[in-house]
């Protein structure tokens, strides 16, 4: 139905044919696109149009009645959460929970993957190691907070800072988890103009280094000038995809945003 | 005793269960917390009824039974619950600043608290109503059936409460707004219907056929401090199986519930004529299918429930 | 270390609460001190006491591993405390219908395993469930294993409990025979109330030292994993656990081990029970045990393994001061009483201090990789924020 569908050669993310349905009602209605390798995708729609629920098929949080969901070109279609991060993909939250009793400093080391202080026999049998990941991911969590231009908030207390900078906290984390892509769910929703421009900077900044976004955003202005392409979707489907420009003189996005459908 | 015998009984004490559990799901779904201190709030009605009925007496003359002074004390027992209930809201959950789980563990120590001031009045002992037992009717005695006229006015009372509330619930505003509240108090919350007073309303309702169900208890069995917070899983349990906020759900599932505590025994004599294999099963199962796990039974189903279906029987099915 | 060169930094160093609580807990000591020197409480009452202090911060550090740090509602405590008491006399006692006879030693191992069989039987299904499915759940399953203790008598003696059971220490060299080599001594503090130190005295000894074992390695473990990677882990699925799935972490698995952790931890405060009680009956495997823990815990501080120690001393207290009170001042049942101060206290802790009165305040940090990394010493991070505006 929509030229997204055509295969891309290097798809980081691949999503094809994935549906899923809540209580008869389809909220992810054959669903296909991809998103290629060392681009900032965009996912738009109005409300209602199923971006949160494809997040969570994608991520793993629901698991799809059909279709598949590839990473990287490993199916990962059913597989948990944590499986899902273990392929690279990681995935932020529209309104991330404070981590009561713990420093932000504490909160970024949450985010490196497979350390070997998680395993609680490790941290018996081989102390050594345990210390030693324990400080490189210390210094390498000082050196992302650095580059975001908050290491000053290292040890406040994660319950205690403002929303927008939780998001900047919450990006910086996911960076440590190494993701090959990375999903953003509402990057700037509730974050004040001069802190959602510096998000978009890091966002760049950080896909020219190599990493690959797909980010649902409602902030026109900033999903328009950041990502590129953009896919819509529309009642649990994609309508359309293509450039910022195509998108924005497509009547049927229009449509859809009007309220119309189909 | 006979199937129809075991069944019998399991009507009088679901009648029992069901009035425990409308209350304990109402509170659940609209209060939003798993309120532990439901079955004190069942141990305060039945001794505030014993202690009405200690001081006013028979009051003359009888029905199915039971005196006039008993159903007086029946009503004050209600009224007590549902004063208790609303108070310890007012004074305790209201002005909490915490989550579901913080209530939950807070009405833990309100648990406490009622059964250590009934348990200081009164005492640890069981204790009864001043009411003579009866035998059993004679006429139902052929069948096996061996129920006395105070069972029966158990499960008529329990019948006409649940009736009232029905009407309540379908033909009145609160209970148009309660059963909105309880099937997704965010909406109801933003449709403009006033939380807070649908709220209070629930604790009066829930607590007093709580209340209502502590008295009938009382006649069941016997008195004691620990009654309620015995009964209370059995009561979760039924809430579970019926599906939380769900009110008629709470009425299967306590139906159901307390139908199969009472029909363990009769499970019990149908696992041992069964020829189970191999050998080491046939004896586990007929050792573990007997009276003394009748609540152990209600509570293995309810954590399978769980398991398998957390709305609830006749709820949705999980994603 | 720096409480004994230089107390009085240490002391300004201390926030409200602990001053507070370093204020009382001293109070206190000297209350008992002088009980103890005026007779008024004899030495080896006190050193039972300190027993079962030492077996209630048991209790709290497993429940604190599971709630505190985890966000587990376990409301089987009481469950996994029986299941290591009856295990360890099951496998000792004379009067033990199956085994019996075994080494002290032996029936630890015993119970520790049936303890761990149990967490993973209760914690594969419950884990799963939503928090408070898991509360509902998990006294559900306490009060099967409890009724199956009650029941089984073939197994477990029913009603009438499991007696003969011998010290941990019975067959271990010079320790099995210390208390009667030990000469009974008489100190005179004040004239006219000497203090005798007797066999039950050393026996009481020995079991302080037994407690102090048990809790301390409990303690350097709890450490360890609490301020390591995993219990960060543990940490984040409490506040937010779809984030740390998120982020790669099979929390389902961090959950059982904590789950597993905190039980094995309550088994061993049984497994030390039965060997200071020397019998154990279907009683103690009452829900109010479970509540005891749960008041300790949220006393104390949920998350803080100190606060837990707290927690403990605190629920001794109740336990016995009501005791003392009915003999000496006021004729009141102590257990309704027991039961209202419960009650009480928790329900006051929800209202005025839901996070404890000792709640964690340092950040935590794998130590050596704190100086490794060469960045500033976290260690006062929080503290520092905490200090001015979080006293109340």
């Amino acid at each position: 139905m929509s030229e997204g569908a055509l295969p891309k050669e290097d798809a980081v993310l691949r999503v094809d044919d994935l549906q899923k349905s809540f209580g008869g009602l389809a909220a992810t209605d054959h669903a296909t696109f991809a998103v290629e390798r060392g681009t900032i995708t965009g996912l738009i729609g109005p409300n209602g149009a199923g971006k949160s629920t494809l997040f969570n098929l994608i991520s793993g949080f629901y698991e799809p009645d059909g279709g598949t969901v590839e990473v990287n070109g490993t199916d990962v279609t059913g597989l948990e959460p944590y499986e899902v991060a273990d392929h690279g993909l990681i995935r932020t939250f529209q309104t991330p929970r404070k981590l009561e009793g713990m420093t932000v400093r504490e909160a970024m080391l949450v985010g490196p993957r497979n350390q070997p202080g998680e395993s609680f026999v490790k941290l018996f049998a081989t102390p050594g190691a345990v210390a030693e990941s324990e400080s490189t991911n210390l210094a390498e969590a000082e050196r992302i907070l650095e580059e975001f231009e908050i290491d000053h908030l290292a040890a406040q207390p994660a319950t205690d800072i403002s929303g927008g900078q939780m998001k900047l906290v919450e990006l910086a984390r996911a960076m440590l988890a190494e993701p090959e892509v990375l999903l953003l769910d509402e990057p700037v929703a509730g974050v004040n103009p001069t802190l959602a421009k510096k998000l978009k900077d890091q966002i760049r900044r950080l896909n020219e280094q190599g990493t690959t976004f797909l980010l649902i955003e409602h902030d026109m202005e900033f999903v328009m000038d950041l990502a590129d392409p953009i896919v819509v979707l529309d009642q649990g489907s994609v309508l359309t995809e293509g450039t910022p420009e195509g998108v924005r003189s497509d009547d049927r996005v229009i449509d859809a945003y009007l309220g119309g459908g189909t | 005793m006979t199937v129809l015998g075991y069944l019998a009984n399991g009507l009088v004490f679901s009648s029992i269960i069901v009035l425990g559990s409308i209350g304990l799901s109402l509170v659940y779904s609209i209060a939003d917390f798993a309120n532990f201190a439901h079955g004190d709030t069942m141990t305060v009605g039945a001794y505030a009824a014993l202690v009405t009925f200690g001081a006013v007496g028979g009051l003359g003359g009888a029905v199915l039974g039971l005196p006039y002074g008993f159903f007086l004390a029946l009503v004050v027992g209600i009224a007590v619950a549902a004063v208790v209930a609303v108070g310890t809201e007012k004074l305790v959950y209201e002005p909490l600043d915490i989550d579901s789980i913080g209530l939950l563990i807070t009405s833990i120590g309100i648990a406490f608290i009622y059964r250590a001031v009934i348990q200081i009045r009164f005492g640890s002992d069981f204790t009864r109503y001043g009411i003579q037992p009866l035998r059993p009717i004679e006429a139902l005695v052929p069948y096996g059936v061996r129920v006395t006229l105070h069972d029966v006015a158990i499960v008529g009372s329990a019948v006409v409460l649940v009736a009232g509330l029905h009407v309540l619930l379908q033909y009145t505003d609160l209970g148009r707004k309660m059963r909105a509240m309880a099937d997704n108090p965010d909406l109801a919350r933003v449709s403009g219907i006033r939380t807070k007073r649908v709220k209070l309303w629930t604790w009066v309702i829930g607590a007093g056929l709580a209340g209502a169900g502590g008295v009938f208890l009382g006649l069941f069995n016997q008195l004691s401090p620990r009654m309620g917070f015995n009964l209370l899983l059995v009561i979760f349990a039924a809430v579970i199986l019926g599906g939380i906020g769900s009110v008629y759900g709470a009425m299967a599932g306590g139906f159901l519930i307390g139908m199969i505590n009472q029909l363990t025994p009769f499970f019990s004599g149908v696992v041992d004529s069964l020829p189970i294999w191999p050998g080491w099963l046939n004896a586990a199962l007929e050792s573990l299918v007997s009276i003394e796990y009748a609540n152990a039974i209600a509570f293995v189903i309810m954590v399978a429930v769980l398991l398998v279906r957390p709305n609830g029987i006749a709820g949705e099915g999980a994603t | 270390m720096s409480l004994l060169s230089d107390p009085e930094a240490a002391i300004a160093d201390l926030s409200r609460p602990e001053k507070w609580v370093l204020g009382v807990s001293a109070a206190f000591a000297l209350f008992l001190l002088a009980a103890l020197l005026t007779g008024a409480l004899g030495p080896t009452y006190f050193l039972f006491l300190v027993g079962l202090a030492g077996m209630y911060a048991l209790l709290s550090f497993g429940l604190n591993a599971q709630w505190g740090y985890t966000g587990l509602i376990n409301f089987s405590v009481a469950a996994f405390f029986g299941i290591g008491a009856y295990g360890s006399a099951l496998m000792t006692a004379d009067s033990s219908p199956i085994a019996g006879g075994f080494n002290p030693l032996v029936g630890l191992v015993v119970a520790l395993v049936l303890a761990f069989v149990l967490a993973l039987l209760i914690g594969i299904p419950t884990l799963r469930l939503r928090a408070d499915y898991l509360a509902i759940a998990s006294l559900g399953l306490a009060e099967v294993v409890r009724l199956i203790v009650l029941n089984e008598r073939w197994l477990t003696n029913g009603s009438a409990g499991v007696r003969g059971i011998p010290s941990f220490f019975e067959g271990w060299p010079v320790l099995s025979t210390f208390p009667e080599t030990m000469p009974g001594l008489r100190l005179v503090v004040i004239p006219g109330s000497p203090i005798l130190l007797e066999t039950s005295f050393w026996r009481a000894s020995l079991n302080v030292l037994l407690v102090l074992a048990f809790a301390g390695a409990t303690f350097l473990v709890l450490r360890r994993a609490h301020q390591s990677p995993w219990g960060r882990v543990l940490r984040t699925i409490r506040s937010d656990e779809d984030l740390a799935r998120a982020l790669g972490k099979n929390t389902y698995s961090f959950k059982m081990q904590s789950f597993v952790l905190g039980s094995l931890i309550m088994a061993l405060a049984g497994v030390f029970y039965t060997h200071l009680n020397l019998y154990v009956g279907p009683g103690d495997l009452d829900p109010i045990t479970t509540f005891y823990a749960w008041v300790a815990v949220i006393l104390g501080g949920s998350g803080s393994n100190r606060g837990a120690l707290f927690g403990g001393i605190v629920i001794v207290t109740i336990r016995e001061g009501t005791r003392f009170l009915n003999d000496v001042a006021l004729p009141i049942d102590p257990a309704p009483l027991r039961l209202l101060l419960i009650g009480v206290v928790i329900v006051a802790v929800m209202r005025y201090r839901p996070q404890g009165i000792l709640p964690p305040q340092r950040e935590l940090i794998w130590p050596s990789a704190v100086d490794d990394a060469g960045s500033d010493p976290p260690a006062s991070g929080v503290r520092e924020q905490k200090g001015g505006g979080d006293d109340e």
